[in-house]
This record gives C-alpha cells, structure tokens and sequence, in this order.
C-alpha cells in the first residue's frame, strides 16, 4: 500500500512501462572522449565500458535520477518511490546517527553535525493511539527515542505553525482587498498551501491556470526548515545541521525535495530528511523497542539563547487537524476587515462530509465564503468548478487526504480490532482535547519576527516565509506519445 | 442448436469501431470508434440508417458509448481523457457537459439504473464515479483506486448502486457507498482469471455476473449473500461473490466482450478469434455450479478481432455486433 495520498497516486502513470523505461530525462554525463563514435563493452555485471581508441577502458557512469529531477518532470514521477526511499528513509537517518557517533567516538568533534529533529503534531497522536499513551507522554518519549538514537535537540513545530498561519492570514487579507477593490483577477479564492500532495498535483496536472490561486505562504515544515538552517544554524555559528521533519505523509518528502528549499548558503536542503508515524514504528521494531519503554526527554528551544529543554506540553490550533487554515483565516479577516468578532461558527457539510462551507453574513449580505476540501474527489470538484468560472468562495482549505492530515496516507495504520473511520474520529477526538494555541500570542513567534525576520512584511519576512510554485510543462516528445 | 442470421452489414465508420449501444427503446443504437465520431442509427423500414454524426466531440478515438436509463443522454468515453455527454434538448445532439479529470485514456462509461450516477475508468488505473448535480452539472462523487492496473470496463447493477469494474490486473472489483460519509468503497474483489478481464455483464437479477478474459475462459460469478441456506461465508455483512462456473475450451483468442441478454438469458461473446459464440444455460443446471454450452459459433462474423456485442434490451435475439474490420452487424437468434 502506498503511503502517499491518494492524489499523488493517481498521477503515477502508466501502466504498461514500468517508470525506469519511461523515464525521459536528459541527464548530461561527464564523458572524456573522442569526437568520432565510440565502442561500448558491456560486462558480464552489466556495467558498460567505453573502449578508447588506445585500448583503454573506462566505465561509464551510471546516470541516476534524483528526486528533484522528478519533480521537474511530467514523466512518471512519484511511482519512483524507489528513489525516495534512499533519500529519505529509516535507513538513511541511521546512517547519518551512526556517522555521527562514530566522528564523536574518534574525537573528531568538529565535523559532526547538530542533528536537530522538528516534530509535528499529527504523528505524535498517531503514536499515542498506537502505544496507548497520552499525547503528552507520547512527545517525550518519542523525544527520548529520537535522543537514545542520537540526534541532539528534539523540537516542537508548532512556531512554524503559528508564522505560517500568520502569514496566511495577512496574505488571504492582501488578496481579499486586491480583488475587491482593485479587481485584481485571479486571487480569490485562496488555496491552502500546505499540503503538498495538492501543490505537486496542481502544479503537474492544472499548471498555470490553478498556480495563481495557492497561497505562497510555505507550510510549517519548510518554515521549520528555513528556521533551523538558517537562523539557528547562524547562532550556533555555522555549524552544518542535519534537520529531520516528523509528519504525517510521504508527501512532505517529496516537499522537502523541492529545489525551492534547497539553501545555498549551507549547501543543503532545509529539510534533509522526513520520517513518518508509520516509519517510526517501523524504527521503533527494528530496535526491538516499545515507545513506553523509551526514556522521555524535553523539547528544546534552539532559537532562543537560552535554549531551555522541558517535557513537552502539546497544543493544538484552532478548526481542522490539518492546522486550522480556514478558522484563524477567517476569523482573523472577519475582525480586520469587517470589525466582526466570529468565534462562533460551524461547518455546513455540502455533498459529503469532506466538503464543508461556512459563511460570513452581516444584514443579509454575504461578506465571507469558506470551504474545507478534503481528499482527492473533493479537490476535482473545486478545480472544475473553478474552471467553469462557478466557484464563489473566498478560501478554500485543501488537502489531498480524505479528512485532512489527522489521517495523512503515512500515520499509522488501524491496529487490527478498529476501523481507519474509528482510528480517524480517535485521533481527531485527541487533538480537540488539548489546550489552544493562539498564534497571536506566541511570543516566540514574536520574537522571530523582531530578531530573525527583521520585522512583519519586511522584505526578508517575505523571502523567507514565502514560496513560489512552477508548472510542469507536459513533454511532447516522440518517446513520451502514448498509444 | 441455434442460427445466428446476419441481418445487415453497416460500414460507415472508418477504421475500427470499438464499441456500440442500443437504446432503451431498442429502436436505435449509437456506435463510436477510431475515426472520433459517434454514430446514431435507427431503422428505416427494415434498413437501419445512420441518422446522426457527432463530430468535434473528441480529439482521440472514442472507446465506449453508454445511453441514459431515460434515453435522453449519451455518454461517450474517449482516449482524450474525458467523457462527453450529449443531449438533444435544443433539438439537436449537442455536447452539453465534458467530464475532465482522468490522467489519460478513458476506457468504459456507464449510466446507473436511476441515471443519477455514472461511472468511468481508464489507463490510469482509477474508477471514477460521477453525481449528475443539477442541469449539465457532474460533481465527482469518488475516485477509486482499488485497482493496481489499467480498468478496461465499468457496468452497473441491473437494479441497485453496485458499481462492477473489469481490469488488466486480472481482478473485478464491485463498489459501493457508505452511507456514513458518502464514499464509494470496493465491497468485493473477484479473482479467479488468469489474465485481463476485458468486459462483464450482470444478468438481468444482478445476482449472477458474467465475465470474459484474455485467458480465453467465460467465468460466472454468483451471489452469496449474508446468512444465505448455501452457507457460503460472508465477511462484514457483504455479500460473497464466487466463481461457480468457468467456460473454457470453446474460445481459442482473448474474449473483447460478453453481454447477457436479460429477455432470453443468453450469453454472448465477442472474439479476436473473430467468432461470435452464443451459450446458454443447459435446462437443469444448478445455481451453485450451472453448466453452460454453445450453442451457436459464428466464425468469420467478421473479418478481424470481435470488438463489441450487444443484445437488444427490447427484441429478443436482436444483436449488434462491431469490429476492427470496421464494420456493424446486425443479427437475428433463432433458437
């Protein structure tokens, strides 16, 4: 079973040539050699000689495909999990903790990297569901297992959350007032950006026409990203970092692939690798470990000097388990553009529960118009409807998963005695049980704006925390026809 | 022993035609293939006469054609990744609705028995299920992808929402809604077949289902449903379905398409051995293990592969018939 969401399987091609066939990518290969053509040997291993016309021979190197070429590419893409999996998998992330170990152990302090782990919420309930514990314990000692393994802070998302709802919600009110006063086209509605199931099957199937409409605001995990490469890589004075994301689908993977977030400065990606609540169990056996035997350790601050540890205390954004775009978007809007204080609301389910709408009305005039897209038949509904010129709604809050990320294709499957549908309400249960965060009032986030953002809306604000997004031409060439 | 008589030749399409549909009336049928048109024909006398041309509808050939329970829709399923749906409130055949969504080749299209519902599949492995919404609005109501391969055929229970899909991973799926959050979810998966399922007719009951495969075998799928006196077991109060009959040995190609007249109960298949093959169910066969033989083979039918076949819902042993040859036939069954 893939773990990606649904989206991201259906643009997994083609059925009769397997993805290595169909790969068309032009990759240059180094090659020393000759003008006129020369003579190939292939061995009996099945690498291939180049003879020269001394005699001479030199093997060919072997082209690889990275994941970044594939997202650039309309071939076949995500059914290249293969080459996923070496980029980012378990197995890579205990590579790296043994290099590590072993550069401490040879004394060769200097060339170690801080191994720093960001940890969303949604597979931290995946996980206390799955080993019985509160959400709470859950964190610590998912902190604990991720300290025994060697990584050096653990760290809690949730400011990213904050700076990316935050921006959302002053971005929707700049689109909101350039469309309506200045008839600006093609801004309205605004599509969250989040998820990026949606954005890489926008940008491959609807291109140019969709792009326009998602929010640029990066999502948590690539503020995250750019939080801890560049601006507590800066205070702990350069020192090369390897960061881990904890989230809910494979589809942040390919995320973190993007050569949007690729930082040039450290030569690396802001995100290095993403594990997942189904990967961590599989981590957590191959230890032969139980996560409520692990030791529980704190969550760390690095990007306040004094970098205090302490035992997690989990909170939770207000509206969806997918992070509350719509709710804060909406309820911010409501209070700055209209001087409404809408607390009070509640989703009207439309054709299904996975499509639902609130409204803003004030004397009978319809101010605000809201929706939830969930899952991939809901997202096919809004993006024909935007086609055919129909949709009325000013923000719409989509991700590729069928009830947002609380049940993101890579959490941890149902244990046998319960059904997805029960797991889902459970973990969705959870999350409303813990305490509210308000991004407004996080004063670390304040304090990021003040001292690493140089001020809201200042120019580096809008560097950091946005994104851009790039159709994927389809290729037109012979070899790409489909019969 | 029966008698399959040719009644007329139609060749007007050009290149092969993939697939034809009659009418609920039984007074017309319509006809597509490669040359991107869909053709309506209807009987002149005793000639049947190609009436209407839809052009410009596709820009790919066009594999299936399905018309509305009501019979005032068409829905045509082409290689250019949409389905069309056509209608003639203005007085003419137009094309009033395109459904946009399939990564590539649609394959089949199907109209539920109320007409609320349509289904299609494609190459890209996925079944999608469609809302008729409100005037010329389809909404998706699920996209299914149960499937590991490309999906050649999508049909519809005689009588309830039970969607049945065919595909080239050898395997059937039925469908169906959960009431809880409206999603359509796989209920069965039928495996049996050794190679593609190409094409698969319910019998007019819909507790039995026929199927017909690269393999060369016809296989007949009966029903079990919870509780039932044979005591086949059923899991999550779903119905069993179980291969209770395999035909083998008539057929020496991969069997294109089965259809299941629900006047007569006669089963016939198309063939890329070019021979149209009409079985039936022998008099004292058993539900649980029925016995079916041939009773007519029509070689020659045409001169290349069997594309389509089609009884007439109306007119007992009419059947229609299209090819790669590029030709329509017209038959008339006599027992």
């Amino acid at each position: 079973m893939s773990r990606f969401s649904g989206v991201l399987q259906l643009t997994d091609l083609d059925d009769f040539i397997t993805p290595s066939q169909e790969c068309i990518k032009p990759v240059k290969i180094e090659k020393t050699g000759t003008s006129t053509g020369a003579k190939i040997s292939i061995q009996e291993d099945g690498s291939y000689f180049e003879i020269e016309n001394d005699g001479q021979m030199q093997k060919l190197q072997k082209v690889e495909i990275t994941l970044s070429d594939c997202l650039a590419c309309s071939g076949c893409i995500t059914s290249a999990e293969s080459v996923l999996v070496t980029q980012q998998s378990q197995e890579e992330l205990f590579k790296v903790f043994e290099e590590n170990k072993k550069l401490y152990k040879e004394g060769k302090d200097s060339e170690t990297k801080l191994i720093i782990v960001s940890v969303s919420i949604q597979p931290v309930l995946s996980l206390a569901v799955r080993y019985n514990l509160s959400p709470n314990e859950a964190a610590a000692r998912l902190a604990g297992f991720f300290r025994h393994l060697g990584a050096d802070m653990v760290v809690d998302m949730t400011a990213a959350e904050n700076l990316a709802l935050l921006e959302s919600q002053k971005e929707f009110v700049r689109r909101y007032t350039s469309a309506r006063n200045d008839g600006i086209k093609n801004i309205l509605p605004m599509l969250a950006s989040s998820c990026p199931g949606w954005v890489c099957y926008a940008e491959k199937t609807h291109g140019n026409f969709i792009l326009p409409y998602i929010s640029t605001t990066k999502s948590p995990q690539q503020i995250m990203g750019s939080l801890i490469k560049s601006w507590v890589s800066e205070m702990y004075g350069g020192r090369p970092i390897y960061h881990i994301t904890v989230m809910p689908c494979y589809d942040k993977k390919l995320e973190a692939a993007r050569a949007d977030f690729f930082n040039e400065t450290t030569q690396s990606r802001d995100v290095d690798c993403v594990i997942t609540g189904i990967e961590l169990e599989q981590m957590l056996q191959a230890e032969g470990l139980s996560l409520n035997s692990m030791e529980k350790a704190g969550y760390s601050e690095p990007w306040s000097k004094a970098n205090t540890t302490s035992l997690p205390v989990l909170k939770r954004h207000i509206g969806s388990g997918s992070g509350g775009y719509a709710d804060h978007i909406l309820r911010y809007t409501a209070k700055e553009l209209f001087g409404i204080d809408f607390e009070d609301f509640h989703y009207k389910n439309l054709r299904n529960p996975d499509f639902r709408e609130v409204i803003l009305e004030n004397d009978g005039k319809i101010l605000l118009r809201f929706a939830i897209a969930n899952g991939f038949r809901n997202i096919q509904n809004l993006v024909q409807k935007l086609k055919r010129g129909k949709s009325n709604y000013d923000y719409v809050e989509v991700m590729a998963c069928p009830s947002g990320c609380l049940n993101g294709g890579a959490q941890i499957r149902p244990q046998a005695d319960t059904t997805l549908k029960e797991l889902t309400s459970k973990l969705e249960s959870l999350y409303d049980s813990l305490p509210i965060e308000v991004p407004e009032n996080c004063k670390i986030v304040q304090e990021l704006y003040k001292s690493w953002l140089l001020g809201h809306d200042s120019d580096k604000a809008n560097a950091v925390l946005h994104t851009e997004y790039h159709a994927v031409e389809k290729m037109n060439t012979a070899l790409n026809i489909k019969w | 022993m029966g008698k399959l008589d040719l009644c007329e030749t139609l060749s007007k399409h050009v290149g092969r035609v993939w697939n034809v549909a009659w009418h609920p009336k039984g007074d017309a049928f319509a006809s597509c293939g490669e040359d991107k048109t869909i053709r309506i024909w209807a009987k002149e006398g005793n000639k049947w006469v190609n009436k209407i041309v839809l052009a410009d509808g596709h820009k790919r050939t066009i594999r299936s054609v399905a018309w509305s329970p009501c019979g005032n829709y068409l829905a045509s399923a082409s290689f250019d990744a949409t389905t069309a749906i056509w209608d003639k409130k203005s007085g003419e055949f137009e094309c009033n609705a395109t459904l946009e969504g399939h990564e590539n080749e649609v394959k089949s299209v199907a109209w539920s028995k109320s007409g609320n519902l349509l289904a299609t599949c494609s190459r890209d492995k996925s079944v999608w299920v469609w809302e008729v919404a409100e005037e010329d609005e389809y909404e998706c109501a699920a996209v299914l992808n149960a499937h590991t391969q490309d999906v050649k055929k999508v049909i519809w229970h005689p009588n309830t929402d039970i969607l049945a899909s065919a595909s080239y991973d050898n395997t059937i799926k039925l469908f169906k809604e959960d009431p809880s959050d409206n999603d359509w979810v796989s209920v069965a998966t039928l495996t049996s077949h050794d190679s593609t399922v190409w094409s698969i007719a319910f019998d007019s009951s819909g507790t039995r289902l026929a199927s017909c495969s690269d393999d060369n075998t016809v296989k007949i799928w009966q029903e079990y449903a919870p509780n039932n006196p044979e005591g086949v077991p059923t899991v999550d109060n779903e119905s069993t379905w179980k291969c209770v009959s395999t035909i083998s040995g008539y057929h020496t190609r991969t069997i294109y398409d089965i259809s299941w007249c629900h006047l007569t109960g006669l089963i016939v298949t198309a063939c890329a051995d070019d021979t149209i093959r009409i079985l039936k169910e022998d008099q004292e066969s058993d539900r649980n293990a029925p016995n079916f033989s041939c009773v007519s083979s029509t070689e020659r039918s045409h001169s290349q592969d069997v594309n389509c076949v089609a009884w007439n819902p109306v007119v007992s042993g009419l059947l229609a018939s299209c090819s790669d040859d590029g030709n329509i036939k017209l038959w008339s069954y006599m027992e």
